[in-house]
């Protein structure tokens, strides 16, 4: 039962950037229908293509997240309501007002027009679709072949992330395993139990993180070749200027319109980024074994993102 | 290979050092036993082969240590990944990937080995270990054996020519762990590489090695040929213990040398009694007692009882449902169908506190039952919970384990200490019905012999005894009687001396070598009371 579209047949650094793409349109976007569409997009893709792998299984947890933020937005609009008594009401509830003193009046509930109403959906859709784009390359990217083809000087926090994608797993079953032991001493769940738990799975897991740590240790991993100390300050130095450059490049792309000071900011701090990547993986002697080539469908995938992007920036999202 | 000369190790906050003054020469393609007590330092010994200590463990190392002509003293275990391969207790503990491939693939892309030369690579040690039809699976679908191949394959796969294995088969079953001693001695004579292994059930490589290494409490280490070694060692299996009892020079290794000197000695042997059920005093009555995992069985509806002062040992391969059926009988496990009675009572019926009145169980991990910091909070915080007189825990630890330093840390104890803190606190109680899940592992012989003493003790106090495990010469010292599951099916249930007779699966060494009728330790050739 092999499934033609599933996760894996395309690169995990492709289904970041079409989350990253979409997640991108949906923040620029005000309009109900490009959010619901992003939003059906994603729900879609994460069906036809999710695998099996335990980070596949958190679709459920990405909709309950997503529909909590919508409704909480439409209970804050309503409960809060701050009647602009512009176009005709679309929803009467008796007032409620509370005199807090030197704070001035408040009021609740009362009459909500339709206008406000559309205006709290489109901020909690929004913000949603973010949640269910990121969510998406979460969970159709597999996080340890991401790591294969992670550049050398990222290495070593890939390899943290992989460590504690491993040890996850683990943490659960040590805790299911310690909770039966309580139980077979006659003691019941509860919160006095914690303590009794907490021990004896934190003993476990520094256990297995130490022996994890020595067995990498010992099979080579942190070998680096030399360099000279002049040569990794200037690649450092480099290395935050252009994370400085990037960051406040979206800044400005963000708070006001995107526009050729701030898009030509974020491209000379990606393209700083890039080198100072290249150049700092230099130093580390690690080859990979079968490093997962970009296929023709890798390029549509990638060419869907960079046209999202780019529709996302010229405001047709709107 | 290795050389070590005029090395000492020395932990930090410590008196004495742990290995002192070592001269010791390994050759290509040596096989070598590490023995010594638990705690003696074996596996610092086998750590500071690739720097793992000091690096890992602190501690200060004077002197040189030599790897192929090359002085390698402070070297960190990075920097010898290329030479030396390291393999600990659990395997899965160590993994890095998801599947075989690429977790032998790890320690290459480590060390820059071109991608053309990996997957050559690869290949050739996926099947001199015969991983060859597992490289696309998950690790975590492989049963023990084959992961710790897997993590044989992993340490040797860039061409290491060395290999160390610290207790590399302490959680398999004697199946697995032949197996894989068998590829440990092919990898040593046909492929050369220099074989280090620690390991406590030394009967299962005593015949196979070229030299044991011993190291000794007072940090000394010496090398010697496998015959020599044991002339005055306690921890030796019974064959070799009956050996040096019986004053046979050279120690015979296994049991056709040890024939000849058998036939020619005259010893009068001290046959059991054969173990007859007391049919009235039937503490543990199971009945129909089955377990399903998701869909499928791990234990075959089966019937059996157990009387009191008697002790049942249940033996059987990893998985063949040895813990489901503990686990079913205590109450708190999966149970599909059936019962147990434990006087008239399912503990299944009872809460969790009346339940641990009835039944204990003692879990593999052991100290999974441990949260308190020192003994003495654990044994009192104990009376408290049972609401007994003070001091009742600590008296049973007392009968169980002697005097101990009541502000010690519960994890510092060593195994065989930690087993009787936990017999302990959970007889504290005075439950009829203890079961025992793979107590021996990990335990060398000395602390064996202790356990069996212990349960020895609470025997004679009138509990019932079930101990699941595949370690059949600490069966014959302990049990009663014996059940044999096969893949979840109850196959046998017979008295000791019948179950482990010579010429079925499950002889001991001694019944191999003695062939009488209940003659199966070492007791009933030397004539201990069975009193």
């Amino acid at each position: 039962m092999t499934n033609p579209f599933s996760a894996s047949k395309l690169h995990p650094a492709v289904w970041w950037m079409v989350g990253f793409s979409f997640a991108i349109l949906a923040g620029s976007s005000g309009n109900l229908i490009v959010l619901g569409a992003i939003l059906l997009a994603c729900v879609f893709v994460i069906l036809s293509c999710r695998e099996t792998a335990p980070w596949s299984q958190s679709l459920r947890f990405y909709l309950i997240l997503g529909a909590l933020v919508v409704s909480l937005r439409l209970v804050f609009r309503i409960v809060f309501n701050l009647e602009s008594g512009g176009s005709e009401p679309w929803l009467r509830l008796p007032k409620l007002g509370l005199n807090l003193g030197v704070l001035g009046e408040f009021q609740f509930f009362g009459a909500v027009d339709k206008a406000s109403i559309l205006a709290a959906l489109t901020d909690g859709l929004r913000l949603a679709a973010i949640i269910l784009s990121v969510g998406m390359a979460n969970t159709l990217a597999n996080p340890r072949k991401l790591l294969k083809s992670t550049p050398g000087a990222l290495f070593e926090v890939a390899t943290a992330i992989s460590v504690a994608i491993n040890l996850a797993p683990q943490l659960i079953e040590s805790l299911q395993r310690v909770r039966k032991a309580r139980m077979l001493r006659g003691r019941s769940d509860g919160l006095r139990a914690l303590s009794g738990i907490v021990i004896p799975v934190l003993e476990d897991t520094i256990d297995r993180s130490m022996s994890l740590a020595a067995s990498m240790d010992a099979r080579g991993f942190g070998r680096t070749a030399d360099q000279s100390a002049l040569r990794t300050t200037w690649l450092r130095a480099i290395s935050l200027v252009s994370v400085c450059c990037f960051a406040i490049g979206c800044y400005l792309m963000l708070a006001t319109k995107p526009d050729l000071l701030s898009l030509g900011v974020v491209a000379i701090g990606l393209v700083c980024l890039v080198w100072a990547v290249k150049a700092n993986s230099a130093k580390h002697l690690r080859t990979r074994y079968r490093p997962q080539p970009l296929c023709p469908a890798d390029y549509v995938g990638l060419l869907l993102s960079a046209l999202v992007t780019t529709a996302a920036l010229l405001g047709w999202g709107v | 290979m290795i050389t070590f000369s005029d090395f000492s190790f020395q932990y930090s906050k410590t008196d004495s050092p742990v290995l002192r003054r070592l001269n010791l020469n390994y050759s290509p393609g040596e096989f070598s036993l590490i023995c010594g007590p638990t705690g003696s330092g074996k596996s610092t010994f086998l750590k500071t082969i690739n720097g793992l200590a000091p690096h890992f463990t602190g501690g200060t190392a004077r002197g040189r240590i030599l790897l192929a002509g090359q002085d390698v003293s402070g070297s960190l275990p990075h920097q010898l990944a290329e030479l030396v391969g390291y393999v600990n207790q659990q395997p899965e503990g160590s993994f890095v990937a998801d599947t075989v491939e690429d977790e032998l693939a790890y320690g290459l892309e480590q060390l820059g080995i071109a991608p053309a030369k990996m997957h050559e690579a690869i290949v050739a040690i996926a099947d001199s270990l015969g991983l060859a039809d597992l490289l696309t699976k998950p690790l975590g679908y492989l049963s023990g054996g084959q992961q710790q191949r897997v993590a044989i394959g992993a340490a040797i796969a860039a061409g290491q020519r060395i290999l160390v294995l610290d207790e590399p088969t302490s959680a398999l079953d004697s199946e697995a762990a032949e197996e894989l001693l068998r590829l440990l001695t092919q990898l040593a004579h046909e492929s050369r590489i220099t074989v280090l292994i620690a390991e406590h059930r030394i009967e299962r490589l005593i015949g196979l090695v070229d030299s044991v290494t011993m190291v000794h409490p007072d940090g000394s280490v010496t090398k010697s040929e496998p015959a020599k070694a044991f002339n005055d060692y306690r921890m030796v299996p019974p064959l070799v213990e009956l050996a040096q009892r019986l004053d046979w020079k050279p120690l015979p290794l296994d049991i056709e040398a040890a024939e000849s000197f058998w036939n020619s000695s005259r010893v009068a042997t001290n046959p059991r009694i054969p173990f007859r059920r007391d049919l009235t005093s039937t503490v543990l009555q199971v009945s129909d007692l089955g377990v399903n995992f998701g869909g499928e069985s791990a234990l075959h509806p089966s019937s059996f009882s157990v009387a009191e002062c008697e002790v049942l040992a249940i033996v059987g391969k990893n998985g063949s449902g040895k813990s489901s059926l503990l686990w079913a009988i205590q109450g708190s496990g999966m149970r599909t169908s059936g019962k147990s009675l434990i006087n008239g009572v399912d503990p299944a019926q009872l809460a969790a506190a009346d339940r641990f009145e009835q039944v204990c169980l003692v879990p593999q991990n052991a100290a999974d039952l441990l949260f308190l910091n020192s003994l003495a909070e654990e044994l009192e915080e104990s009376d408290r919970f049972a609401k007994v007189s003070a001091a009742t825990t600590a008296g049973l630890f007392a009968r169980l384990a002697g005097r101990l330093d009541p502000i010690r840390h519960p994890r510092d104890l060593s195994a065989g200490q930690q087993l009787a803190l936990v017999l302990a606190l959970q007889l504290v109680k005075g439950a009829r019905v203890l079961l025992l899940d793979e107590p021996t592992r990990g335990l060398d012989y000395e602390a064996k012999r202790q356990l069996a003493t212990q349960i020895a003790t609470l025997k004679s106090s009138g509990k019932a005894v079930l101990v699941a495990t595949h370690d059949l010469e600490f069966v014959s010292l302990v049990a009663d009687s014996v059940l044999e599951l096969v893949e979840g099916r109850v196959i046998s249930h017979l008295p000791v001396a019948e179950a482990l007779a010579s010429g079925t699966a499950l002889a001991t060494q001694i019944s191999s070598l003695v062939r009488q009728p209940g003659v199966i330790s070492i007791n009933d050739v030397l004539g201990v009371d069975h009193a």
